[in-house]
């Protein structure tokens, strides 16, 4: 007996089929039939599934049992239906063979896949990527701020000395909103081409409030409604509004 | 004689022309395809790939490292540079994907471009959403679509794929495992 059929005779036999021209476990029986060593013409399909649903009447078996029978029984009425084509025979036969031999391709193919994956996973995990350069940072472009950060940050600093320190502040709910200072900025932008940094803050009551003013200031000049320049190393900063508003 | 002259001027022109490349591609940086490229150098496309097979010399044991998916190519930092360009950098990467990602972009790298319905009828599942988290993350893209009924899109990887991988090229992956019974 080929290694094959001794496997096959090893495992857990889906049904024993009982009939004259047969008797053995049935995946034997589809094996032999499949090698036409077996003549299913002598094989009652008909009387074997009889027997087959009285024999799961009295006893159920496990669901992938039955599948495999379904599975099996399916292939021997297709080989005996072949067998009595007898020009059909060999193509159906062939049909069956090339339809296994593109399961088991696409198995293998996929397992091919599943080891590269693997591969691409472990090269991504050792993190030695390259890198484009550094792209255009999203930074406030250098045409709007032609003040060093540094003076701007110190001519802001003087405005909070002159302010209140915190711990004087009443505590009171404040209300100063972003919108609103933008807002009043805008206004403020609208009606003087030029205005001294100094300025913006005049109305400022509290730390806090300067902090938003300074803020919307960012913002306006972020979103390219105002620039600012300083004509002197240590002279005062000033605050444009747009360009557009200049040339009207 | 005279061939001798002609091939010194050949690799004088190469190495020109090799040194040309690096400063356009560094200056544009971004991905520039040879087509752009002979427009941009004015030179014909074999010279244009002698220069990129010379840059790539070139740039052996340097910081720099040039890739090339299929005919795009990209002036990038060296592989082994990765940690100090991370370090300075800091930059946002997709970190690791999933299994069904990897898988999926390994049936696509090696064999792009290919339709949905290839990519299942390997994996044998449903791709859609990995497929499309794959796109969102630039790591694929529709290359075309196929003449077929209904024209599905075709799939092929891109330059970020590349570059997470820090693969010089397509040519550069692992081979593809053969079997006895590949498929035609």
């Amino acid at each position: 007996m080929s290694p094959e059929i001794t496997a096959e005779l090893e495992r857990d036999p889906v049904y024993i089929v009982r009939t004259p021209a047969f008797d053995g476990p049935i995946e034997l029986l589809l094996t032999l039939a499949q090698r036409a060593e077996v003549d299913l013409k002598a094989v009652s399909l008909a009387s074997l599934t009889d027997d087959y649903l009285q024999a799961i009447e009295r006893e159920a078996p496990p669901l992938d049992q039955l599948a495999a029978f379904l599975v099996i029984g399916a292939r021997l009425v297709q080989l005996k239906a072949a067998g009595l084509m007898p020009h059909a025979a060999v193509g159906e036969e062939e049909d069956l063979q090339a339809w296994e031999e593109a399961i088991k391709g696409r198995l293998e193919e996929y397992k091919r896949f599943k080891e590269l994956a693997e591969s691409l996973m472990r090269r991504h995990a050792s993190g030695r990527f390259t890198f484009a350069g550094l792209l255009e940072p999203d930074v406030i472009p250098q045409a709007r701020v032609q003040v060093s950060l540094d003076a701007l940050a110190s001519a802001f600093r003087q405005v909070l000395d002159r302010l209140p320190p915190a711990e004087q502040v009443t505590v009171e709910m404040e209300h100063v909103s972003l919108a609103d200072k933008l807002e009043e900025l805008r206004q403020m932008l609208a009606h003087h081409a030029q205005v001294n940094f100094s300025a913006i803050f005049r109305h400022a009551r509290s730390r806090l409030e300067a902090v938003v003013t300074f803020l919307a200031l960012l913002e306006l000049i972020r979103i390219g409604e105002a620039r600012v320049a300083q004509a002197s190393a240590f002279g005062e900063i000033t605050v444009y509004g747009q360009e557009r508003k200049e040339a009207e | 004689m005279s061939s001798r002259i002609d091939g010194v001027t050949q690799v004088r022109d190469t190495t020109a022309l090799a040194a040309a490349l690096e400063a356009v591609l560094f200056t544009l940086n971004r991905a520039v395809t040879v087509l752009e490229l002979q427009d941009i150098l004015q030179s014909p496309l074999p010279d244009i790939e002698a220069a990129a097979a010379g840059l790539v010399e070139a740039l052996r044991g340097r910081g720099l490292f040039l890739q090339r998916h299929q005919d795009q190519l990209q002036l990038v930092t060296d592989p082994a540079q990765a940690d100090v360009v991370r370090r300075v950098l800091r930059p946002e990467y997709p970190s690791r994907l999933s299994p069904a990602a990897y898988e999926t972009l390994a049936i696509i790298a090696y064999r792009q471009p290919l339709t949905r319905a290839r990519i299942e009828e390997i994996r044998g599942v449903n791709c859609e959403a990995v497929l499309e988290s794959l796109e969102e993350k630039g790591l694929i893209t529709e290359t075309g679509r196929l003449d077929a009924p209904g024209t599905p899109r075709l799939f092929g990887t891109t330059m970020k794929f590349l570059q997470i991988l820090g693969l010089s090229g397509l040519d550069e992956l692992p081979p593809l495992p053969q079997s006895a019974s590949t498929s035609s």
